[in-house]
């Protein structure tokens, strides 16, 4: 009879000391479009997902992968049932269920990758790639031989047409006479069609590889000819040691860890996220250059990178290494004292699309639909 | 007939309901066992699976209402399906199908001006019609040239989603999508309501429900559901019975193929108000609704419950992707090992098992009282 | 970009990518002559894919991981055939149970080989190229040349004939469905050891319904399988080379609609030409 006096008793004491001892956990949900194994963008946010969950020990995370755009709802609501506070849905497509979703529960938070839709407890985020795509179309023009370089978009969205016009402006930085082929895959994951267009681009002889597919295909295709070309999202230097010069990396962490903090110390609420919009970029480590981490430019095109020389209007003569590592810095400060999308720049048809001593503002890069100079090859719904 | 030791297995034509039903539901039973230990191999406790399954599908209105969503496109595929296999027509087109219908609807929705409620009746009928005619060229093919329609629907699936798809990035790309490819939005009036506090667009769902009834109405007693069945069964007695068996199959296909055009436009009127990726458009349900109508063995009322359970099917594996963590796989193995189960069960239905140990059977017409099943049998 | 140049560079990527989808055809091909419908190609293949990957990684020699998925098709097709057959139930359900579950499987068990580099790998073209082209003469040989074929053929046109001569209808269509398999492993193994190399969860993206359609354009030929296999592979290439005249679209749906025009052309019940009578319907020993 005692003993149960005892366990009780010690019941009673656990239960009082609960509340002080438990720390307050916080739990995000992440909603997916792609397989976390695409090795490409869903791969890249769980990534992130994985390294807030280990630095911040409070958190909490759950996910799901695959989901198709008319289901978002459904499967924020099961989050939710499941103790989910903050959710995050990372697909444009997503956007309108994750809006329909925030009026639901206006005690939620939620957060949308690469949308434009915000509400009092919901808000947008995004590690943007153009700057670091710049640097690599400069490399990419001090590399190419036969003065054609090439890019396998995904969609032809104003995402990729940003990042596409940025690599052709550095590529005439470097080159003004080098073009750039454009094949679309029109899928965001189909190595098949990322391979066929790679294919088809080198029978058009180009030479140098840059794109958008979640998948090395185009690194693998591209090295097998022991041509050179440029990562994309993930690390993908491995695949091609001696053929990937750079490429671009994401960190979305960065993003999620600043956000969750806010969250936790209760600067973000469910009623003071209307104005928040994540754009961020080099500056904020959001985005890396390189086709590995730590590792802005393969060593093996060191020397033919610094053997290129370029003249430019406030560096003078450098070497296309230098100027990339000088350009790198001035658009990681805080300030960002250089922007490739600076005035006077034209598109293709001769257009004047960003007035001199201009920078192109957040709404104008993300609803971006003109090309850039040098640019060949197909370009649906070219203004 | 085949005999083990003391059971006898003969061949069964007509299997009461009652036994299908018996053996179905074991079918199932078995495909749940073996997936508990597709789950057990992952780390996850199969019981607090099972319990997640039935908590996440029927536990309250908003998950029920949730399985209903998934089964609406399921029951119109699969009724009309239904019908189309009991008249011996393969029509593995039903995804294509679909597709047409979402388009017809999306024309009528973003280019045809109408008052009010008219909008939708006009794309419903507009989606009934661009799917019937997404059948009439596969059907032509039959009827003329005898060729299989099971390989011409197989081939319009694909021609239907490359045209989707080239729709989507050219001619019908939005203005107001940022660029990405969709469709504009549909005009409020072109959206369907849906039932208070759920997402199922409830028009949809009453026009499967009536079709379900009419299908059934039409087959048990009208001139032509008596054709479909004989043209179904013996389509020689069908000829000598004066039966055109052209007239029956057209109005078949385009009962089938409408119906299928009829779920595209309820996906997109009814869950993203705008024309988009085929691949989001339908998630496989006309390929689904071929389980759907063959296990509801041809019958468009029994297609209700089969699409029902099609649907918690479905609706259960996106349970366990988030309450257990699994990867999205997990819900083809689970559906994989579901159909493999109930097609193997198939077997046991067509089969009639007796007990007659063979001393019984030996005296043949003895008649011995006593002795079980005496007499009649070899 | 020359002439000559556009046309031989169309030619060896068709060869490229018609090589698996000649392997995958070739063994349905068979499958369907014996009058068993296997729909679970893709499923199939993913597996062949994911086994043949993960075997060269852990044995570095691509060779073995060629054969171990081939065995891997096999074993998997005498699934859908175990059912098919002996079970007699409906083909095309059985086809499509095999696909979700080969894909299923494949995505669960390949989680972990996501993002690793191979580097023992295969070359395109390559001695599976010319072996795709050797095993389609052969089986075009088998076929019209010999007894093997003779039985192979009249088990799917007219079992109940076959069996009164005292054919094993099943065991002829079991062995067709597994050299189904097998190729259609073999196949897999293709992609994920030479073509990307790479693994990634469906990474087949739909290879098996091609493979499908490409058995019903040839009518069930080999060698008509070696051109529109080889058809499919140049319309594919050039769907990109040519995508700033012709939407994409359009092109990558030509093969479909060619397969429909091809099957209108050739049929009419003619002998040789249609589908095997018997395909699809289950065959009891001792019934009509």
């Amino acid at each position: 009879m005692r003993r149960i006096y005892l366990v009780l008793a010690l019941v009673l004491i656990a239960g009082l000391a609960a509340p002080g001892a438990a720390q307050q956990k916080l739990k995000a949900g992440f909603i997916y479009v792609g397989p976390i194994g695409d090795y490409g963008w869903t791969h890249a946010h769980d990534e992130g997902r994985r390294l807030a969950q280990q630095r911040l020990p409070w958190l909490e995370t759950i996910y799901v992968e695959s989901v198709p755009e008319g289901q978002v709802e459904p499967f924020i609501e099961r989050m939710i049932q499941q103790g989910a506070r903050v959710i995050f849905t990372t697909s444009f497509g997503f956007m309108d269920g994750t809006l329909a979703a925030a009026r639901r529960y206006p005690n939620h938070i939620f957060a949308h990758a690469s949308g434009f839709k915000r509400n009092r407890n919901m808000a947008t985020y995004m590690a943007d790639f153009y700057q670091v795509y710049y640097l690599n179309g400069l490399m990419a023009g001090a590399l190419t031989r036969t003065g054609r370089t090439a890019y396998v978009g995904a969609f032809p969205i104003p995402e990729v047409k940003r990042h596409l016009n940025a690599f052709a402006l550095g590529v005439r930085t470097v080159n003004p006479q080098a073009t750039v082929h454009v094949r679309w895959i029109f899928e965001w994951f189909n190595p098949a069609a990322a391979k066929e267009a790679t294919e088809a681009l080198i029978a058009a002889g180009a030479d140098v590889f840059a794109f958008t597919e979640d998948s090395p295909t185009v690194v693998q295709v591209a090295a097998r000819r022991n041509l050179p070309s440029f990562g994309h999202y993930s690390p993908m230097q491995k695949f091609a040691p001696r053929h990937v010069v750079s490429g671009q990396l994401v960190h979305w962490d960065r993003i999620y860890i600043d956000f969750l903090s806010k969250i936790y110390a209760g600067r973000y609420t469910a009623d003071n996220l209307a104005d928040v919009d994540y754009w961020w970029l080099l500056a904020e480590k959001a985005v890396e250059l390189g086709g590995e981490p730590g590792v802005p430019i393969n060593p093996a095109f060191r020397a033919a990178l610094q053997a290129a020389r370029v003249s430019t209007p406030d560096l003078g003569r450098v070497s296309v290494y230098d100027l990339v590592m000088r350009r790198l810095a001035q658009m990681s400060a805080p300030q960002m004292t250089f922007d490739p999308f600076t005035g006077p720049i034209r598109d293709r048809k001769g257009v004047l699309r960003v007035p001199a001593g201009k920078r192109l503002t957040v709404g104008e890069l993300t609803s971006m639909e003109w090309a850039a100079p040098g640019v060949v090859g197909p370009w649906p719904k070219e203004p | 007939m085949r005999r083990l030791g003391p059971l006898v297995l003969e061949p069964d034509p007509a299997p009461p309901p009652a036994r299908v039903l018996g053996v179905s539901l074991l079918a199932l039973a078995g495909a749940v066992a073996a997936a508990g230990v597709v789950f057990a191999a992952y780390g996850a406790d199969p019981l607090y699976a099972y319990a997640v399954i039935v908590r996440g599908t029927f536990a309250g209105l908003r998950e029920i209402s949730e399985v209903v969503r998934r089964t609406i496109p399921l029951l119109l595929c699969g009724v009309g399906l239904a019908l189309a296999f009991r008249a011996q027509f393969w029509n593995i087109g039903a995804e294509g199908q679909l597709l047409a219908g979402a388009v017809g609807a999306t024309a009528v929705a973003l280019f045809v001006p109408l008052p009010g409620p008219w909008v939708l009746v006009a794309m419903f009928a507009a989606g009934f019609a661009t799917g019937a005619l997404w059948g009439l060229l596969p059907t032509l093919l039959r009827l003329r040239l005898s060729v299989n329609e099971v390989l011409t629907t197989l081939m319009m699936n694909y021609i239907a989603l490359y045209a989707v798809a080239w729709l989507i990035h050219g001619p019908w790309k939005g203005a107001t999508q940022f660029g990405f490819a969709y469709t504009d939005t549909f005009p409020e009036a072109a959206r369907l309501p849906l039932l208070a506090g759920t997402r199922v667009h409830w028009p949809t769902l009453a026009v499967g429900l009536a079709l379900a009834a009419a299908l059934a109405f039409l087959l048990a007693r009208t001139r032509l559901g008596f054709e479909v069945r004989v043209l179904g069964q013996n389509p020689v007695a069908g000829r000598y019975a004066g039966i055109d068996p052209a007239r029956t199959l057209l109005a078949v296909m385009v009962l089938s193929a409408g119906a299928a055009g009829l779920a595209g436009v309820g996906e997109v009127a009814g869950v993203h108000h705008k024309l988009l990726d085929p691949g989001q458009v339908s998630l496989g349900y006309g390929y689904a609704a071929i389980v759907v109508a063959w296990l509801a063995r041809g019958s468009p009322l029994a297609a209700v419950l089969t699409a029902t359970l099609l649907g918690a099917i479905f609706t259960s594996g996106d349970v366990l992707k988030v309450a257990l963590q699994m990867p999205f796989r997990v819900t083809d193995v689970f559906n994989g090992l579901i159909l493999f189960f109930l097609i193997g069960s198939e077997r046991l239905l067509a089969v009639r098992i007796r007990w007659a140990p063979p001393a019984a059977t030996v005296r043949v017409g003895s008649g011995l009282p006593g002795t079980p099943e005496a007499g009649g049998e070899s | 970009m020359d002439e000559g140049g556009w046309v031989l560079a169309t030619a060896i990527r068709a060869m490229a990518l018609g090589t698996p989808i000649l392997w995958g055809t070739l063994g349905e091909i068979v499958a369907e002559r014996s009058g068993v419908i296997n729909l679970g190609v893709e499923g199939m293949m993913i597996l062949g894919a994911l086994a043949a990957f993960v075997v060269a990684q852990l044995t570095g020699q691509p060779a073995v991981g060629l054969g171990v998925a081939a065995a891997v098709g096999g074993a998997a097709a005498l699934l859908h055939a175990f059912v098919s057959i002996t079970l007699r139930a409906n083909q095309y359900v059985s086809g499509l149970a095999l696909t979700m579950f080969g894909l299923g499987l494949a995505g669960l068990l390949g989680r972990g080989w996501e993002g690793r580099p191979l580097l023992d790998t295969l070359p395109e073209i390559s001695a599976l190229t010319y072996a795709g082209l050797g095993l389609a003469a052969a089986l075009w040989a088998v076929f019209y040349h010999t007894r093997w074929g003779i039985v192979l053929r009249s088990v799917g046109e007219m079992p109940a004939a076959a069996d009164a001569l005292g054919v094993n209808v099943a065991l002829v269509r079991y062995l067709a469905v597994a050299f189904g398999g097998v190729m259609a492993g073999a196949a897999g193994a293709f992609l994920s050891l030479a073509y990307r190399p790479a693994w990634t969860e469906g990474m087949t993206a739909g290879m098996g319904w091609i493979v499908i359609a490409i058995a019903i354009f040839a009518a069930w030929d080999p060698l008509r399988a070696v051109a529109g296999a080889l058809l499919f592979g140049a319309l594919f290439h050039l769907s990109f080379r040519l995508q700033a005249w012709v939407a994409p679209e359009l092109l990558k749906m030509m093969p479909f609609a060619f397969t429909i025009l091809a099957l209108a052309a050739t049929a009419g019940g003619r002998r040789g030409q249609g589908a095997p009578e018997a395909l699809g319907v289950p065959y009891v020993t001792g019934e009509r």
